[in-house]
This record gives structure tokens, C-alpha cells and sequence, in this order.
């Protein structure tokens, strides 16, 4: 009987040792995208990402993802104009994709390649350095993903014919709670 | 089987099951997600590739795929998560070629307006310089100075050509397509509300100097409400101004960098 009882326990502790993966769930978020023009300083803020990541002996996959349209300037007319020059109608995600080695996550900065689809394109961007902030089951991540309109094949748009800077760099905060 | 056996077994049966719990509430929570995350296809589900689910994020149909560039296939691990688990609604994913479009001829038509609103600034303000030398000068009792034909005909003819280009630039502005649910943010409003001032102002204006052209061509000082031409020619210049720089506000000069 006790043979059964041990047969019985271990199998039941089996899913135990052979799982190891761990789900990051994004909790909240806020990127901010930067334009510059030689009259106008803009920033649109987007609070409506959502955002996973599965982690297990292979590494950590991450995908983030925000609509487009969510990004807020605080002028409607111009938020407009990003979205019909981003082509936002027709592609209204950005979404981030990256993977790293789980032990990463225990540094305080860790070092990405993230493929950016954005606009209909996809760019990738290597080795960028984001900070990381652990606060008991969760993290907080800092970075800035330097985006460029041609990297998404963007005419840059003009204002008074006067076209925008090429960087339009994005400022990534983020704070993942594991799950 | 004796009683004492009987009892034994029924003491081991206990505790395996005890045992089965036990190890349950003890595996790392994450395990669990893992586990729960096994029967939700939506998760973790192997996809038939990464660029099929961006392909649904973006509604690119075959037609849009043929208009735009092919775009590279990034290549995510069957693990990796998925747009779809996400949770975001398809309305909220899917792209909309329709919408594109849209927006494409909104923005054509308001980039017309503005460049033809800056054009229309433009014999305006020569306008308005060009309008005291349009006028009758003198008071009653005294000599009255009419204006030359030259200085009268140049007057009117760029009352004419701001008036003309100013209703061609509302045209583009007032039927550019309209995106629903939008609600005007920002400097945008104030631009808009200024329609009420300088729109009225390019009817009156006209009319009233219409007045004064037929009050001096019949020898009269102008008088009455045509007398009001200026005013209304300055106030509403001075709207549609400050509707210039209302849509550009706020302004960083930042030439250096």
C-alpha cells in the first residue's frame, strides 16, 4: 500500500518538477513617442498597451502591443494627421516583439533586439539597453526605442513645408507583474 | 482481510489523496499559469506562423499585400505569445482600407486648405493696406479728396481675389471627410471657433464695401452701415490671424538642433 501512496504522490508531483515556465503579464504602461519640427516640440502618450510574455527553459518571449490611434498629442487634428501619414487605418497595431534569457530579467539593465511592426513594416532594432526595477512580483522596465519614420518607410510629414526630424524616438515605461 | 488491515488501507488511501492536494497547492503558481495556459489555445497554442497573426493584426488583404511592399517575416518561436491572447478586440486589430482612405483624403484636402489659407493671407493683408487709399478723405463742410480710379480698382480687385480664395480654402476645409467619433482637442478649437468671427466677416465685408463703392461712385461721403467696411475688413483680418497661428499653437522654435 505505501508503494501505491508513493507511486500516487509522485505522480501527482510530476507536472511540478517538469513545468518551469513563468507568464509575465503587463500591468501598466506608458509610451510616448517624440516628434520634432523646428516650430513644434510634440509628444503623444499612449496608456493602452497590453503586453505578455512566457518565459521557460528556451528563454522569454515578449510581445507588446498599442493601437495606434491611442496615442494622444492632446491635438485631435494632429493625432489624426499621425494616423493617416503612420498608415494607422490600415496597419493599427505597433507591436514589439523580443526574446532574451529568463536570468536577464534578475539584472539591473538588460540588453534586447526587438522587432518593431509598425506602419505595414517591420524594423528591428538590436542590443538596446532597458532598465529594470524589480519591486516583488513585479518589474518595471525603462528604455527608449530609437525609431526613425524611415525605418517604417513614413514621408515625413510637413508644416508649413517644412518637414518633420527623421528620429522619432519612443520612450518605453513599462511595469510587468509575473503571474 | 483482517479489520486492522482494512484499517490501514483506508489510513493510506487518506493520505495519498491528502498527498495529491498537498503537491497541488504547493506547485509554483507559475506552473499553474503554465497549466491553464496549456488548455487556452489562444495562448499558447503553436501558431501556423508569427507573420499570419501580424497579418490579421494589420487586415492586410490580398489587394493592400499587392499595394504595399512585401514586408519582411520575422520568425517568433511556437511559445512565443500571440496578438489574439492579448486581448485586444478584433475591431480594435483588424485594418481597414476603407478608413485609410479616408483619412488619406481628409488630410489631402485639409494640406490644400492650409496652403491655400496661407495664399489667401496674402492679398488680404495688401488688402487692408491698399484700403485707406480706396477712401473718400475729407469731412462735411470741407473739400472731399475722392480716391484715384487706379487706387479704387486695385482695392477692389484684391477684395475680390481674398474673397474668392478665402471661400475656396473654407470649401476645403468644410467638406474634408469628417472621422467619426473624434471629438476636436487641442488648438484645433479654437481655429474652429474663429469660423464663427472671420466667416461672417467675408460676407459683411464685401456687402459693406459694395455699399461704399456705390455711395462714393454716386458722389456720397460713405455713410450708414457701409461706413463699417473697415472695421469689418480689420476685425475679421484679425481673426483669421490669429486662426493662423491658433492651429500652429503652441510654437517651440528650435532651429539649432
Amino acid at each position: 500500500m505505501l508503494k501505491k501512496f508513493l507511486v500516487a504522490f509522485l505522480l501527482a508531483a510530476l507536472p511540478a518538477f517538469c513545468e518551469t515556465g513563468t507568464t509575465w503579464v503587463l500591468q501598466q504602461s506608458t509610451l510616448t513617442y517624440h516628434m520634432s519640427h523646428p516650430i513644434h516640440q510634440v509628444y503623444g502618450v499612449s496608456h493602452a498597451a497590453k503586453g505578455k510574455g512566457i518565459c521557460n527553459s528556451a528563454g522569454c518571449d515578449f510581445l507588446i502591443a498599442a493601437p495606434v490611434k491611442s496615442f494622444d498629442s492632446g491635438d485631435s487634428n494632429r493625432d489624426l494627421h499621425m494616423l493617416e501619414a503612420t498608415r494607422g487605418a490600415q496597419f493599427p497595431m505597433v507591436i514589439v516583439r523580443t526574446r532574451f534569457p529568463e536570468s536577464a530579467i534578475a539584472s539591473p539593465t538588460i540588453y534586447v533586439n526587438l522587432d518593431v511592426q509598425f506602419a505595414g513594416q517591420t524594423a528591428h532594432y538590436e542590443h538596446l539597453p532597458f532598465h529594470l526595477t524589480m519591486e516583488g512580483n513585479q518589474v518595471r522596465i525603462s528604455g527608449t526605442i530609437p525609431a526613425t519614420c524611415s525605418d517604417f518607410k513614413i514621408v515625413p510629414p510637413s508644416f508649413l513645408t517644412v518637414p518633420i526630424k527623421n528620429q522619432i524616438p519612443l520612450q518605453v515605461e513599462m511595469t510587468w507583474r509575473k503571474s | 482481510m483482517s479489520a486492522t488491515q482494512k484499517r490501514y488501507g483506508k489510513a493510506t488511501a487518506f493520505l495519498a489523496v491528502l498527498g495529491v492536494l498537498a503537491v497541488s497547492v504547493f506547485i509554483p503558481h507559475s506552473c499553474r499559469a503554465q497549466v491553464v495556459d496549456a488548455t487556452a489555445p489562444s495562448i499558447n497554442a503553436p501558431l501556423p506562423s508569427w507573420e499570419s497573426s501580424l497579418d490579421g493584426a494589420s487586415g492586410q488583404s490580398a489587394e493592400q499585400a499587392q499595394a504595399t511592399p512585401p514586408q519582411p517575416a520575422p520568425t517568433a518561436p511556437p511559445s512565443a505569445p500571440s496578438l489574439s491572447s492579448l486581448g485586444f478586440p478584433a475591431s480594435q486589430t483588424q485594418g481597414s482600407a476603407q478608413e485609410q482612405a479616408l483619412l488619406n483624403k481628409r488630410t489631402h484636402m485639409l494640406k490644400v486648405h492650409q496652403t491655400l489659407g496661407l495664399i489667401t493671407a496674402i492679398p488680404m493683408a495688401a488688402a487692408l493696406f491698399t484700403g485707406p487709399q480706396a477712401k473718400s478723405k475729407g469731412r462735411n463742410g470741407q473739400v472731399i479728396t475722392e480716391p484715384t480710379a487706379a487706387n479704387l480698382d486695385f482695392h477692389i480687385a484684391l477684395g475680390s481675389l481674398t474673397t474668392g480664395l478665402y471661400w475656396t480654402t473654407a470649401y476645403y476645409a468644410i467638406f474634408a471627410p469628417k472621422v467619426p467619433g473624434v471629438k476636436p482637442k487641442g488648438a484645433i478649437r479654437l481655429h474652429r471657433d474663429l469660423e464663427w468671427v472671420h466667416g461672417p466677416g467675408m460676407i459683411l465685408t464685401p456687402v459693406l464695401g459694395i455699399l461704399a463703392y456705390e455711395q462714393e461712385n454716386k458722389g456720397e461721403k460713405v455713410h450708414g452701415a457701409a461706413s463699417l467696411h473697415g472695421t469689418a475688413a480689420v476685425v475679421t483680418a484679425m481673426a483669421y490671424g490669429v486662426s493662423i497661428v491658433a492651429v500652429s499653437w503652441p510654437i517651440h522654435v528650435k532651429f539649432w538642433r
